[in-house]
């Protein structure tokens, strides 16, 4: 028997409910408004219907911001939930190895501002320590202005993210592959299974759920990524590493072109809500369709 | 993990080697930056990858200094800890009312905050600065805990939602029997239950806040109120070159997280995994 009351479940949830709809869900649909209007925050708001949509379409700047930004996310894939998923079988093959899974999570702890200034270092043509390496290791000929190449800044990039994400997937799927349980390893085993089949085909398939959340989390996070890209290069160079996020904040707090902004805004929730909701579908056919 | 030695096989040892391999190369940029923090510029041009020649710490005392590491060291524990004490009282609220009744308009405010689990900062940042500066609060800590309040609470909420669910309902039941009020049972029933939720979701939100960066950007221009992440960012426009004072600035701030991290490795884990599972 639950107290069924009226008003005390309200009490409880107002302080809740009051700065969730006021510091988010109004904004939201403000900006939703701003998006059918010319504004530059501060004049008169002309409405102007669908206009910023139809610009946003024909935008190549968004558009390549887009392209960009499904590069990195495609890199980052494999760069952090792939090694990720690599790392975790590695460490998951024999008990122990706390060492190596404390390490590798480090970076997840650090302000991204601060993996960025010490990557431009990294990355640093003068002095830097990528540069320094290969050069140490007779690799000159791979010497790169890192960030200030169009060819190679967004991986560049990606190589970083990579880095920072790589020790937290590993421990999502760590976990996952600690669940699987020891008796079907031990029968893959004595079927003659060799150690990379048992990862591929036993313990892999076995965390799918594990993984359908990684690459949720991947690419949802992946369309939301600012902070290395502002403080590394900020869409340079020549506009080779400009993604939406990165467009969006300079069209509107740089540029002051606050309608198309919102625009743009309402076009990445959109991008990123939908995946979002395709893999609850997703979730839900798998739920219903096998019995596992 | 005690007691786990199994029996070393050279497949395992060559894995083991592997990794360490792999650690010393993932480490290197850190061990690098601590090491540059201690040379001048000249030698970090002339021999980068050099050990210095000795450990002094004048540069880390000039960054903290010239820095104003320390005043964006306070502003993010204020803001940090202000937006993290909101979200844990706040979002136990909100757990215990979604938990403990069945009430009109319960799945419409629970789909509220799973809405909120999905949308992206850029959905509503555009709006929010236009409101806070017709309020008037840009520029205050107010423009960062409020918003660090709303976007912690929807995970929080869900979360502590979880645990109360898993509490038998008996519990409950005794305490309204005994004549408790409903405030009581969450104040002195719930809370203290819900400890390890609420330790959990302090540890997530607290990092989340503590490294935020885009609405920090946004929101602060005033120098003496800004948190690391932008703090960080001003100071290393200010000596765009003075590259031993960056790399004594970054330790600065680096260092005590990773000594902190060490310390707590597993609820720290614990809780961002948690945290980000949804």
């Amino acid at each position: 028997m639950r107290p069924d009351r009226r008003v005390a479940p309200w009490l409880f949830l107002a302080p809740g409910l009051v700065v969730f709809s006021v510091a988010v869900l109004l904004p939201m649909v403000l900006t939703v408004g701003f998006s059918f209007t010319e504004w530059n925050g501060f004049g008169a708001m002309t409405f102007v219907g669908l206009d910023n949509y139809v610009r946003a379409f024909h935008d190549t700047f968004l558009r390549a911001s887009f392209l960009h930004v499904i590069v990195y996310i495609a890199a980052t894939l494999v760069l952090e939930v792939l090694v990720g998923l690599c790392l975790a079988g590695l460490v998951s093959m024999r008990r122990g190895r706390l060492w190596f899974r404390v390490a590798i999570f480090t970076p997840v702890m650090l302000p991204m501002v601060v993996v960025a200034v010490l990557w431009a270092f990294v990355y640093n043509p003068d002095f830097g320590l990528l540069n320094g390496a290969l050069e140490a290791m007779g690799l000159a000929g791979l010497q790169r202005i890192w960030l200030g190449d169009p060819s190679v800044a967004l991986l560049a990039i990606s190589v970083v993210s990579g880095w920072v994400y790589a020790g937290f997937y590993m421990m999502i799927f760590y976990a996952a592959f600690r669940q699987v349980p020891s008796d079907i390893i031990e029968a893959a085993r004595l079927d003659g299974a060799g150690e990379w089949s048992i990862f591929r085909r036993v313990k892999v398939p076995m965390i799918r759920g594990a993984v359908g959340v990684a690459v949720l989390l991947c690419v949802t996070g992946g369309f939301q990524g600012f902070d290395l890209f502002f403080v590394m290069t900020n869409g340079g160079p020549y506009g080779s590493t400009e993604i939406p996020t990165t467009l969006l904040v300079r069209t509107v707090f740089r540029h002051a072109d606050v309608g198309y902004g919102s625009a743009m805004a309402v076009v990445l929730t959109a991008v990123v809500v939908t995946c979002g909701l395709a893999y609850a579908q997703l979730q839900v056919r798998r739920t219903r369709g096998a019995a596992r | 993990m005690s007691g786990a030695r199994a029996r070393w096989s050279f497949p395992q040892l060559l894995v083991t080697l592997g990794l360490l391999l792999i650690a010393v190369v993932f480490f290197f940029p850190m061990i690098w930056m601590v090491m540059n923090s201690f040379k001048t510029n000249q030698a970090i041009f002339r021999t980068p990858f050099a050990l210095p020649e000795s450990i002094d710490f004048d540069r880390w005392i000039k960054a903290w200094e010239v820095g104003h590491i320390g005043q964006y060291a306070l502003n993010s524990a204020i803001v940090t800890g202000v937006s993290v004490a909101a979200i844990l009282v706040i979002a136990a609220s909100a757990a215990f009312a979604f938990s403990r009744y069945r009430f009109p308009g319960r799945s419409l405010a629970l789909g509220l905050f799973a809405l909120g689990l999905l949308l992206p900062l850029q959905s509503y940042f555009i709006a929010q600065s236009t409101m806070f500066r017709q309020v008037g609060i840009l520029d205050t800590r107010w423009a960062l805990i409020i918003p660090y309040i709303a976007m912690g609470l929807p995970l929080a909420v869900y979360l502590l939602k979880v645990y109360l669910d898993a509490l038998p309902e008996e519990l409950f039941e005794a305490a309204h029997i005994d004549g408790a009020s409903d405030l009581r049972v969450f104040g002195s029933l719930a809370m203290p239950l819900l400890r390890p939720g609420l330790a959990t979701v302090a540890i997530f939100s607290a990092l989340a806040c503590w490294n935020e960066f885009l609405l920090a950007l946004l929101y602060i221009q005033d120098d003496r109120l800004k948190t690391i992440p932008t703090g960080l960012l001003a100071f290393s426009s200010r000596y765009v070159t003075d590259y031993s004072l960056l790399f004594s600035a970054l330790s600065i701030i680096t260092i005590p997280m990773v000594v902190i991290y060490v310390v707590f490795n597993r609820q720290i884990v614990e809780g961002i995994t948690a945290g980000s599972v949804k």
